[in-house]
């Protein structure tokens, strides 16, 4: 760690440590008014109390977002390989594709809450759509961009479609596919909490929902900072498994 | 003239076995666009839902606020994040860790704060709308040439004549796309704060419709809906190609 390195460490704990004893001392001293906006020694003690209920619905909603994942990523690099590597399918396809990816699927949310009922199916279906389209645009991007020399030295040299896919255009696109999957994961759970909210009957964004709606704002903040606190571990840890991996290509 | 062929075959395809998949479903699940159509008749008539000339104008003006708000904050915090270093360097990657958390659970808070009306909408989509704002508005500061600005510092030029003369210019390119991202978040933020829940608005309609499994009128009012996405990304597309030619 070089000196600016330190030293911006050192700033960003001031930070944290600046914002939450002002926060303290607002909510002690009356200007905030506490039923909302709760001190974090509050709201620490609320994090105890709701620990065990709250990780239990925590591990819930990142059962469901995994199933999504799993679904947006496979579903996602499969279709943006299709789609990116067949000219006819991109210039029919695409256009859709764009503007699907482009409009607000809470729309079709409460259709597919009417479809599918309260509980784990609407959560998960609603998560992966979520997750898929930013991947597979990704993806078929990145296929359409792979270097055409590639592919015709390794037909002249007498390679199979299924060789071409497998060895020259898969392994071109692992970083679009990466940045996707980075991408992908926030989009998943991001929509599997959405449905939750919406109609849940389980998982944190019901949590959250019900902590709202009962004015519990100390288990609010609590619950809110857990959910936080794991998404932003897992994009970390997705960043690092990257880097990982782009070092180990390079 | 094949690929267009091909394109309204497909879309052609879609609609007709929706149309058969509709009729032999349950009416109250599935609408096929035959149905869609008269009811999207009564909505525009103003048969089945008055009031939804209020609740657009409604939604627009929340969507306008956020995004007044989300440009004058984002400008603001980009700008200082981008022109004093240290700043950048200590709080550009918390705000991006920030953005990494889905921004749906800052809602349930957000409406405990300002309640069941038009703010919570109001604040979500600002939420929305000001970071990817601000990352571009930092982004385009790197791209500003240095010497320019310390010309144009050595010419006695003030700070906010630096930013209008010099810096504005020159990010611009960075700035439209971010500016377009922004909107298009901003209108997504407030309808989504309207479906969680509100008392007015396209979304509060949707969710009547919803509730009340009047189901063709529920489409109908998600084309409406749709229409004001549209029209806002055409709108924001628009500005983007006048910008970009004027820096050419």
């Amino acid at each position: 760690m070089d000196r600016v390195t330190g030293r911006v460490r050192a700033h960003q704990l001031v930070t944290v440590l600046l914002t939450v004893a002002a926060w303290e001392i607002a909510a002690r001293r009356g200007w905030v008014d506490p039923l909302f906006v709760p001190a974090p020694s509050a709201t620490a003690g609320a994090l105890v109390r709701i620990a065990g209920p709250a990780l239990a619905a925590l591990a819930d909603t990142l059962g469901k977002t995994a199933l999504a994942y799993v679904l947006s990523v496979s579903l996602g690099v499969v279709a943006g390989l299709a789609v990116g590597s067949v000219r006819l399918l991109r210039d029919v396809l695409s256009p859709y594709v764009i503007a699907l990816y482009g409009i607000p699927k809470i729309l079709v949310l409460p259709w597919i809450v009417l479809l599918l009922g309260y509980g784990t199916s609407p959560a998960v279906l609603y998560g992966a759509i979520h997750g898929f389209f930013p991947i597979m645009v990704l993806v078929m991007g990145a296929v359409r961009d792979v270097d055409r020399t590639l592919v015709t030295v390794a037909q002249s040299f007498g390679a199979t479609p299924l060789q071409i896919y497998w060895k020259v255009l898969l392994p071109a696109i692992v970083p679009s596919v990466l940045a996707g999957m980075r991408l992908g994961i926030v989009f998943c759970l991001l929509g599997v909490l959405v449905v939750e909210m919406f109609a849940g009957v389980r998982g944190m964004g019901h949590v959250l929902g019900s902590f709202a709606n009962g004015f519990q704002a100390p288990e609010l903040f609590a619950a809110t900072a857990l959910v936080s606190a794991a998404s932003i571990a897992i994009v970390l840890a997705l960043d690092s498994l990257n880097e990982r991996l782009s070092r180990w290509r390079a | 003239m094949k690929v267009a062929l091909l394109r309204f075959g497909l879309l052609a395809a879609v609609l007709a076995v929706w149309e058969l998949a509709g009729r032999a479903a349950n009416p109250l699940l599935a609408v096929p666009p035959s149905a869609v159509l008269p009811a999207l008749r009564d909505l525009l008539l103003l048969r089945s839902y008055p009031d939804l000339p209020a609740s657009l104008w409604l939604t627009v003006r929340e969507i306008t606020a956020a995004y007044a708000l989300a440009v004058a904050a984002g400008l603001a915090t980009g700008l200082a994040l981008g022109m004093y270093r240290l700043a950048g360097r200590t709080w550009g990657p918390m705000l991006a860790a920030l953005y990494a958390v889905p921004a749906v659970v800052w809602y349930p808070s957000l409406m405990l704060f300002f309640g069941l009306d038009v703010a919570s909408k109001i604040a979500f989509g600002f939420l929305l709308g000001f970071f990817p704002i601000t990352l571009a508005v930092l982004a385009g500061v790197r791209q500003v040439n240095p010497h320019l600005v310390t010309v144009a510092r050595a010419y006695g030029a003030g700070t906010l004549a630096v930013i209008r003369r010099v810096m504005l210019p020159s990010m611009l390119f960075t700035l439209v796309g971010g500016l377009r991202t922004g909107l298009a978040l901003c209108v997504i933020g407030v309808i989504v704060g309207e479906i969680l829940g509100a008392k007015a608005g396209m979304g509060a309609l949707i969710n009547h419709a919803y509730g009340l499994l009047r189901t063709a009128d529920y489409v109908a009012l998600v084309l409406v809906t749709l229409a004001l996405v549209v029209g806002s990304d055409v709108l924001a597309s628009l500005l983007e190609r006048r910008a970009r030619a004027w820096t050419e």
